[in-house]
């Protein structure tokens, strides 16, 4: 699979892949906000015909006087495609863009309680740690895991492939 | 304060607490304040203070005295730029754009320095695609504020717009000598990576180059730097350090496609060997691509066996993209079969592996897992199923299985199936939307509309309809599929309804961009913003697009050719041979169904009515541009439309203009044109199919209609019939309809799609030819290309809806012959093992993407 950087006109695509996957969804504005406020932090998987499999869609939190750090506002692969290590792959991508970019400390995001595939992915294979439990944070009502994971390691230059090329 | 009609003072600060209260979103409060002006007789008709009104009532949803108010206003005091700033608002509002810049402009004539309308008129100008009168206005924009940073960016940005280059960097480079910020700066790097953008823009790659190596200290976004540099490199010739930093950009990311191409243009031919020290690191794929023989034999042995033992399901589509050299596939094949062979004898991968550990079960599954992928991916139907099967007998509840066989189903041409395999699927794991997804389309493949939104209401919101909740999250897969179901099931209004919606989400995003004319240039993310524009400009040039104006064109045209007549519904049931008893109950039914519609449209009416209101309450501050209501979509109203060609026409525009390399749009266009009898627009449409593909079988047929049609025309205008002449004999050389017909036969002899076509020509041009006519598309030569189920449906129909011929004992015999090459496929089920009579004749509109995806075996869809 073909793995970079998200333009304009993969923003439709993206969402495409998210109403496949996921159960939480946005409006196109909202992929135009995240791609053009932060152009360089979403990034896409693609097949050989150019589908999109997988996306990360992410941003930074600017608002708050805690140290800049990015969020990853949704992240997918196609159940098709799982175990390929994309996930891990994608996430790469954008968190050494957070830091080298926006010089991001942390990259947090929020997971549902219940899945607890996404839980292991995040914690055992991309190192994240769970900071709080957000209640009620779904629509539906589930609580939501906060997790974090510190980027300070990652400055720019010890960021090769070493860690992408590592599967789950 | 208006000059013709001045406010005292206590009126006058009355009237600014009603801007304030409009900037400030207090509608309510604005209100009251124009209440007290307006109530006192003397000021009872104040332009300003009415059309305010107007104004504040619009952001309340009341539009139409909003208007009222506005003109009101407007009337009273013509020379206040304030009234016209207002209505130009409002037109806005309503998406009326060329209108409001009429506005704006005649409430410039007032005060033409005023920097808000300015502004509101350069923001419509670049919305709309104006951009000579952006550049103007962002020109006295800049004039009339010098030192802001959005003066100088939205003039330069008008500049490279227009392409005028140099005028454009002239202007950021001044802006960028103001701008010297210590250190991390991600604002000033954008800008700088602009400015490079609009210097490669403009062609000058060494400046650019040097430009990007003067300013790479100040600019954070190192990855651009490098691919940028990369690219300007291999332009310049200079291969050894674009090597270099292709190589710098691979470490970075090994699994970036255009990395490899771009080091690949770098290097001088090398040798196979030597290709190995070429790809240090890097996905398999890509190696893999560059082999063939022995080495890749090895290659993708180790690969395959190293995915197996660990389990990795999609290893077959892994390897998909390799499936374009038959060699490579023919190796595959025997490595895993082989595979499968010494895993069930002895669970080991090869007989040389003797001494080694055991695999685990899980090699065996896996291994079957992808043989069914393989063969189904080939077309072998029977050992597809083979395959599955002894995987699901293996492991019964691996939902990857159940996916699989579904897929071979479908190909085969039996959806029900498929659709059963899925929904077992989607049963082992309720909370993966994926499969559940995949499961409704699947249904709706099958016509299943009612199922499939209610499996797609386990993951939409509750209390609002799946429907309704999926278009408002733009869902277009789904409202596509949906629309070609409606289309197939003879629903015409409903197909119609879905297509609509579709283009309504291209016209939602296009409005989209709106608030990103300002935002971007506060962000500085200037080059994100161009290819934004870029984007919109071109729309309409998406997938999605294009199979929706295909559906919506299609079913005009059936509107055209068998317009609905008034007490018919566009939910058709054939009711001519039905008994009387009968037909009472199915009116009863009707009945019964249509109220329980009514009531459940009245619920969620009720539902709708309090959402909004919530959603009102929540957030007091929405924007005016959210108030566009847009008139509801009734299928019955959409179905008995008058100008269905028109309609046609409207979907057809953009494809014309943006999907102009597509043989279809050409084709679609005929079919309207030659309906208006436009003989002119149907020579263009054919012309440009044309040069997209001479041979294409559709097209053969337009062109000898088109013949008969020209020379049936006796009262042409002599300079048309002079074009249609010159340009056709460049078509036609001088060759007679059934001498190009003939030929066309002979060439292709051996493919069934031009086959059906000619033999239709053939009929069409010579009503005694029909013994000849049916042989040629029931006599399948040893190497005929295109026999599948898609085409033998197309023949089907044909023959069925008397195209080729009268010839109902035919039928039969089509069916079974079809029957023996698809024994799957319910399209050829003889009559009487038929399930359900009604639904086969819908099956029969092929072509639409529905029934398979075969194309002589290999799949073009997943």
């Amino acid at each position: 699979m073909n793995i970079r950087c998200a333009k304009p006109e993969d923003l439709m695509n993206m969402q495409h892949c998210n109403l496949l996957c996921l159960p939480e969804n946005y409006q196109m504005k909202y992929y135009f906000y995240h791609g053009l406020s932060w152009p360089q932090l979403s990034y896409v998987a693609e097949d050989e015909k150019g589908k999109i499999v997988g996306y990360v869609l992410a941003k930074m939190e600017e608002d708050s006087d805690d140290d800049p750090h990015g969020h990853i506002t949704s992240l997918a692969v196609k159940r098709s495609h799982r175990r390929l290590g994309l996930a891990q792959k994608l996430m790469d991508q954008s968190s050494r863009a957070m830091v080298e970019c926006f010089n991001a400390k942390y990259v947090s995001l929020h997971v549902r309680k219940s899945n607890r595939a996404a839980l292991h992915l995040y914690t055992n294979t991309l190192g994240f740690t769970i900071n709080e439990i957000e209640p009620k944070y779904y629509a539906d009502g589930e609580d939501a895991y906060a997790m974090k994971r510190d980027l300070n390691k990652l400055n720019a230059t010890d960021v090769d492939s070493k860690g992408s090329n590592k599967k789950e | 304060m208006s000059p013709s009609q001045p406010l005292p003072p206590k009126e006058n600060a009355l009237f600014k607490r009603i801007l304030k209260c409009y900037e400030h979103k207090q509608y309510k409060n604005g209100l009251k304040f124009a209440k007290q002006i307006l109530t006192n007789p003397k000021f009872a008709e104040h332009g300003e203070t009415l059309a305010m009104k107007g104004l504040t009532l619009n952001c309340l949803g009341r539009k139409e005295e909003a208007y009222e108010y506005v003109r009101r206003g407007l009337r009273n005091d013509l020379k206040s730029h304030v009234c016209w700033h207002v209505y130009g608002l409002l037109q806005r509002s309503d998406r009326k754009y060329d209108e409001a810049i009429k506005c704006y402009r005649n409430a410039l004539k007032w005060d033409k320095d005023n920097i808000q309308i300015l502004r509101d008129l350069s923001l419509l100008q670049i919305q709309m695609r104006d951009l000579e009168g952006y550049r103007d206005t962002r020109y006295q924009l800049f004039m009339l504020r010098p030192t802001q940073r959005a003066s100088w960016i939205g003039f330069a940005m008008a500049y490279h717009l227009l392409k005028d280059y140099e005028m454009a960097l002239k202007i950021l480079e001044e802006f960028r000598k103001t701008q010297t910020k210590p250190g991390y700066d991600y604002e000033h790097s954008e800008l700088l990576l602009y400015q490079n953008m609009v210097i490669r823009e403009s062609g000058t790659l060494e400046e650019a180059l040097q430009h990007l190596e003067k300013y790479e200290e100040q600019i954070s976004d190192k990855l651009s730097v490098l691919e940028t540099r990369a690219e300007i490199l291999v332009q310049l010739g200079r291969l050894d350090k674009a090597e270099e930093i292709y190589r710098e950009l691979l470490n970075r990311n090994p699994e970036n496609l255009a990395y490899y191409q771009g080091l690949e243009s770098t290097l001088k031919p090398v040798q196979e060997s030597q290709r190995q020290f070429i790809f240090v690191k890097c996905s398999f794929y890509i190696i893999a691509s560059y082999f063939l023989g022995e080495v890749f034999r090895k290659l993708v042995d180790d690969y395959m066996r190293r995915a197996i033992h660990k389990g990795i399901p999609p290893l077959f589509v892994d390897l998909r993209p390799l499936y374009t050299d038959l060699e490579k596939v023919k190796i595959i094949e025997e490595l895993v079969l082989g595979y499968a062979n010494m895993l069930k004898q002895k669970e080991v991968f090869s007989e040389d592996d003797n001494c080694i550990e055991k695999e685990p079960a899980t090699a065996l599954l896996w291994t079957y897992y992808f043989l069914a992928q393989h063969f189904d991916y080939l077309g072998h139907t029977d050992k597809a199923l083979e395959y599955v099967n002894t995987a699901i007998e293996h492991t019964p509840t691996l939902i990857e299985l159940f996916v699989s066989k579904a897929r071979v189903y479908k190909h085969a041409g039996d959806i029900d199936k498929a659709v059963k395999c899925l929904d077992e699927a989607q049963s082992y794991d309720t909370a993966d939307r994926y499969i559940n997804s995949k499961c409704a389309k699947y249904m709706l493949r099958a016509n299943m509309v009612k199922e499939a939104e209610k499996m797609c209401s386990k993951f939409t919101r509750e209390g609002v309809s799946a429907m309704e909740n999926l278009n408002e999250m733009q869902c277009m897969w789904f409202q596509t599929e949906c629309a070609l179901a409606y289309q197939r099931l003879g629903k015409w209004g409903d197909a119609l309804k879905k297509c609509h919606e579709i283009d309504r989400h291209f016209s939602e995003i296009i409005e989209d961009q709106f608030d990103f004319h300002t935002y971007c240039m506060r962000k500085m993310t200037l080059r994100a913003y161009v290819g934004l524009l870029r984007l919109e400009d071109i729309l309409r040039s998406h997938p999605f697009y294009f199979r929706a104006a295909k559906v919506a064109i299609k079913v005009y045209l059936r509107l055209h050719d068998k317009p609905l007549s008034d007490g018919e519904s566009s939910q058709q049931i054939n009711t001519a041979n039905m008994a009387p008893s009968e037909l009472k109950k199915l009116r009863n039914k009707q009945r019964k169904a249509q109220k329980r519609a009514e009531l459940e449209k009245e619920k969620q009416n009720a539902a709708q009515e309090k959402r909004e209101q919530h959603i009102k309450s929540r957030q007091q501050q929405d924007t005016e541009v959210d108030n566009v209501k847009e008139e509801e979509l009734v299928p019955d109203k959409l179905a008995k439309v008058e100008d269905p060609l028109e309609q046609a026409i409207k979907f057809l525009k953009p494809l014309q203009l943006l999907a102009a390399d597509r043989i279809e749009t050409h084709l679609l266009a005929f079919e309207i044109y030659s309906r208006k009898n436009k003989l002119l627009l149907m020579l263009q449409s054919i012309k440009r199919a044309y040069k997209l593909n001479p041979s294409h079988p559709k097209l053969h047929s337009h062109i000898i209609c088109f013949y008969s049609m020209v020379s049936q025309q006796t009262d042409l205008a002599e300079s048309v019939s002079t074009v249609l002449k010159q340009e056709m004999e460049k078509v036609y050389g001088s060759k007679t309809a059934q001498q190009l017909n003939e030929e066309f036969l002979t060439q292709h002899k051996d493919s069934l799609p031009h086959l059906l076509e000619g033999a239709r020509m053939l009929y069409f041009l010579d009503k005694s030819a029909e013994s000849r006519v049916l042989e040629l598309v029931t006599t399948f030569s040893k190497n005929i290309k295109g026999l599948n189920i898609e085409t033998c449906t197309e023949v089907l129909y044909a023959i069925r809806e008397g195209e080729l011929g009268l010839c109902e004992e035919e039928v039969s015999k089509f069916i079974s012959r079809c029957n023996e090459l698809f024994p799957i496929a319910t399209a050829f089920r003889p009559e009487l093992q038929k399930e359900d009579e009604n639904l086969v004749p819908q099956v029969c509109i092929a072509g639409d993407g529905g029934i398979t995806n075969h194309v002589d075996g290999l799949t073009k869809e997943e």
